[in-house]
């Protein structure tokens, strides 16, 4: 029971990513790279309101949403005129640029929540608690994977609202054809900066659950490694529209899990399983271009 | 076809009339890289007025649509627009401190906003999104645009939104498409794709409408039904268009514009349609049917065999020589498009192959209305569309089972409708890709240009001359070479259109027989 708790709460995690990611992606038709960055500013500005300032659960959420909200302007702002390949480097250079912050923002002689120590550098943040909120403690496995399926299930709902509506077939017109939508006197650069706003905020909700659950983080959550996975998440579920991100989001958590059957060494899990990943991108895109459940096809 | 007649909106001069100025501009000029594409162009709009804009390739007509829609500033000059009753000025360069606001920009939206709307040559509908909602999007003022509106005003975001949906959908079914509308944009014919565009910009508020070449590829019946249109959106909305149209199409619009702007060499001038009249009927003749017989010379003849499906191939055949040998043979060609039959059909719609042949030193004109799959003809003879049934046989061998650059290696040369341009490239590089090609001196000029700089009938005609570069080349397809050319272009084509002893040239354009004078 546990153990499906357990996956149940990492389900709903990336379910939440793959939405926000699929706003940037499969709405704005922008690849990027600086997601994980965006989950670890949720990560820490959750760890460190609740660790260092001891918030709550709620208050430490929204810090870490927006503050990502914010930082999103350093990929909304390029997306105005960028997109392909150069947007794709932009949004590698954001996604480096947070990684070492998270590495550098500290001193050891400084305590943690300090201008001169936010992050604690390498050796990340540790006892971060679990959510506490009117009163009730989520400590146990059970308790938040009911948390995370609440969470989740409200950001499906915002999501779905706000794609299907207006507002989301605007981000698909100016997907399909950005000159057109402006030629329809549609304000292009409001509507990325509310994507993105939005998307990025999903995604450091999304790393505030996966902090408060695992109770320490440290960079590795800003890697570049993670990025390249919850892209996988999108590509191989498909994007554009509600569905594909979910089942983008199930394939990759129950992908792991298979392999964990094949009594593969532990030593070797990690790089068959980035291997596979590897390939079954190469597959997809080879013959499924808009991926498993998607309606668009990345150019 | 019953053909259309067309009143013009206003008793001319239009001088005489109280309508409004909507649209001014002063002084405009535009350069790129030195070279003076506008020249101090100085012109004035009234509502309800029907320009016709017309000038040779490279004039500076897109240019020019670019700045008036707010795609392109210009380098100076000014424009005033009051086509929403609030005047706005746009004065150029623009001073530096407006450029600090990132939402003060002369931008396509923001001249939109002030109910500037445009079509474009390519159509652009959003190929992703149904027809109702090609539509819908472009409602202004929509409540539901706004996230947090959403999130909180649910209801009435709903409310709107169904009322949008409906109007989308009466639109729909004005144009006869009221049960398409949960299609995609790409999944209707051209002519519909037209209309659905030109809707798509009055419902965003457009008061001044700039059309370019909407009539292009049409045939007459789409022709007829997008003319028929416009007429009800300047009669009825008071809506004022300026129509850049192709050559061939410009004497059907004269009859109804109430001015014609002329643009030579980056000026334009204000004429009215009368003065131009004849000179644009002797510009093209009586269109392509002349244009066809002139290939042929004094004593040529024309063959013409009629296809099931409104189509009609016209082999022209030149006086003084026998007959060539059959170079292409197409026998019992069908080619479906998904479950869709497209090529190889009876007058019932019944499957019956395309048969037909083409002869060394002759040029055959298949002219067949939009939709009858003139493209997909094309693409089949030269391998890249896969064929369900029939034969190509080619100088003799059959070519069904050869790669689309084996079928290049034999003999074989395509120049699709949608040219493939590297645009990083200048003419000089990518002619030098594509080979040997002959120019003629008049485009001398453009070898220095980057390809992303030229005009589209620059383009156009680089395009055909390369497709005639000197190789081994034994049957030249052409699918639709007119398009985007002026007539001076397509004069000087009737001069290269003409197959060397081995050669067979086979040159697909839109229209049907009958309004092309065939019997």
């Amino acid at each position: 029971m546990t153990y499906l708790s357990h996956l149940l709460i990492y389900l709903n995690i990336y379910v939440i990513v793959a939405l926000g990611l699929n706003m940037i992606v499969g709405y704005c038709g922008r690849l990027t790279l600086s997601q994980a960055g965006y989950f670890a500013i949720g990560s820490y500005a959750y760890a460190l309101a609740s660790v260092a300032w001891h918030w709550g659960f709620l208050p430490s959420v929204a810090l870490g949403a927006g503050l990502a909200a914010v930082l999103s302007m350093a990929i909304s702002l390029p997306s105005w005129r960028l997109k392909g390949d150069f947007f794709v480097m932009v949004s590698l250079a954001v996604q480096i640029v947070i990684l070492s912050a998270i590495y550098n923002w500290y001193r050891p002689e400084a305590p943690l929540g300090t201008l001169r120590n936010l992050t604690n550098g390498p050796a990340g943040i540790s006892g971060v608690p679990k959510p506490d909120m009117f009163g009730i403690k989520f400590d146990t496995v059970g308790s938040l994977a009911i948390l995370a399926t609440v969470t989740a299930g409200v950001c499906l709902l915002l999501g779905a609202l706000l794609l299907k509506s207006p507002w989301g077939r605007v981000l698909q017109a100016l997907r399909d054809d950005e000159l057109a939508a402006k030629g329809l006197g549609k304000n292009v650069r409001l509507f990325k900066l509310q994507a993105f706003a939005i998307a990025c905020a999903l995604l450091a909700v999304g790393g505030a659950l996966y902090a408060s659950y695992v109770s320490f983080i440290d960079p590795s959550v800003a890697s570049l490694d993670q990025s390249v996975l919850m892209l996988c998440m999108v590509v191989i579920g498909g994007i554009g529209n509600f569905r594909g991100p979910l089942v983008g989001a199930f394939m990759l958590l129950a992908f792991p899990e298979v392999l964990r059957f094949l009594n593969i060494p532990i030593a070797l899990a990690a790089e068959v399983r980035l291997m596979a990943y590897g390939l079954l991108l190469v597959v997809m895109m080879h013959f499924r271009p808009q991926g498993l459940c998607g309606s668009y096809r990345i150019e | 076809m019953t053909s259309l007649t067309l009143s013009r909106p206003f008793a001319l001069p239009l001088e005489t009339t109280s309508s409004p100025v909507i649209l001014r501009t002063q002084s405009i000029s535009k350069a790129f890289g030195g070279q003076r594409v506008l020249d101090d162009v100085s012109v004035q709009l009234r509502r309800g007025e029907v320009v016709l804009l017309r000038g040779d390739n490279g004039s500076g007509k897109t240019t020019l649509l670019n700045v008036l829609s707010g795609n392109l500033e210009p380098d100076s000059g000014t424009i005033e627009l009051s086509a929403d009753g609030t005047e706005e000025r746009f004065t150029f360069p623009r001073r530096w401190w407006k450029t600090l606001n990132p939402f003060d920009h002369f931008t396509p939206d923001r001249v939109a906003r002030e109910g500037v709307g445009r079509t474009w040559q390519e159509i652009r509908l959003f190929s992703t999104m149904s027809l109702h909602d090609n539509i819908a999007v472009a409602s202004s003022g929509q409540l539901g645009e706004n996230p947090l509106l959403v999130l909180v005003k649910n209801s009435a975001v709903r409310k709107q939104e169904n009322n949008n949906l409906a109007i989308a959908q009466d639109m729909l079914t004005q144009l006869g498409l009221g049960d398409r509308g949960a299609a995609s944009g790409d999944r209707i014919s051209l002519g519909q794709s037209k209309r659905v565009a030109i809707s798509r910009a009055v419902r965003a508020g457009g008061q001044i409408l700039f059309l370019d070449e909407p009539l292009a590829g049409l045939d007459g019946t789409g022709i007829n039904q997008v003319l028929g249109m416009l007429e009800v959106l300047v009669r009825d909305q008071n809506i004022t268009l300026i129509i850049v149209e192709h050559v061939f199409n410009i004497p059907l619009l004269l009859t109804w514009a109430t001015t014609v702007w002329t643009l030579k060499r980056g000026r334009l001038e204000v004429q009215a349609p009368d003065d131009v009249q004849e000179e644009a009927n002797s510009d093209i003749g009586t269109g392509l049917r002349s244009w066809i017989t002139e290939l042929g010379g004094p004593d040529g003849q024309i063959n013409d065999q009629p296809i099931a499906g409104g189509a009609m191939l016209s082999t022209v055949i030149p006086s003084g020589r026998p007959r060539g040998k059959v170079v292409l043979e197409v026998r019992d060609l069908v080619v479906y498009r998904g479950n869709r039959l497209i090529i190889g059909h009876d007058h019932d719609g019944e499957i019956e192959g395309l048969s037909f042949s083409l002869r060394e030193g002759e040029v055959s004109v298949l002219q067949a209305p939009n939709g009858w799959g003139k493209s997909t003809l094309l693409d089949a003879i030269a391998g890249l569309t896969p064929i369900r049934s029939g034969e190509i046989v080619l100088r003799g061998r059959s070519i069904k089972s050869m790669s689309p650059w084996a079928r290049a290696g034999y003999g074989l040369t395509l120049l699709q409708s949608r040219n493939h341009e590297f645009p990083n490239l200048t003419v000089k590089e990518a002619l030098h890709l594509t080979g040997h090609v002959a120019l003629p001196d008049n485009l001398h000029r453009l070898l220095g240009r980057k390809m992303s700089d030229l005009s589209g009938g620059e383009k156009q005609k680089l395009a055909i001359y390369a497709a005639l570069r000197t190789d081994q080349s034994r049957v030249r397809l052409f699918d639709e070479p007119l398009s985007m050319l002026d007539r001076v272009s397509i004069h000087e084509l009737q001069r290269v259109f003409k197959p060397s002893a081995g050669e067979a040239f086979l040159i697909a354009v839109p229209g049907s027989p009958e309004i092309l004078g065939v019997d």
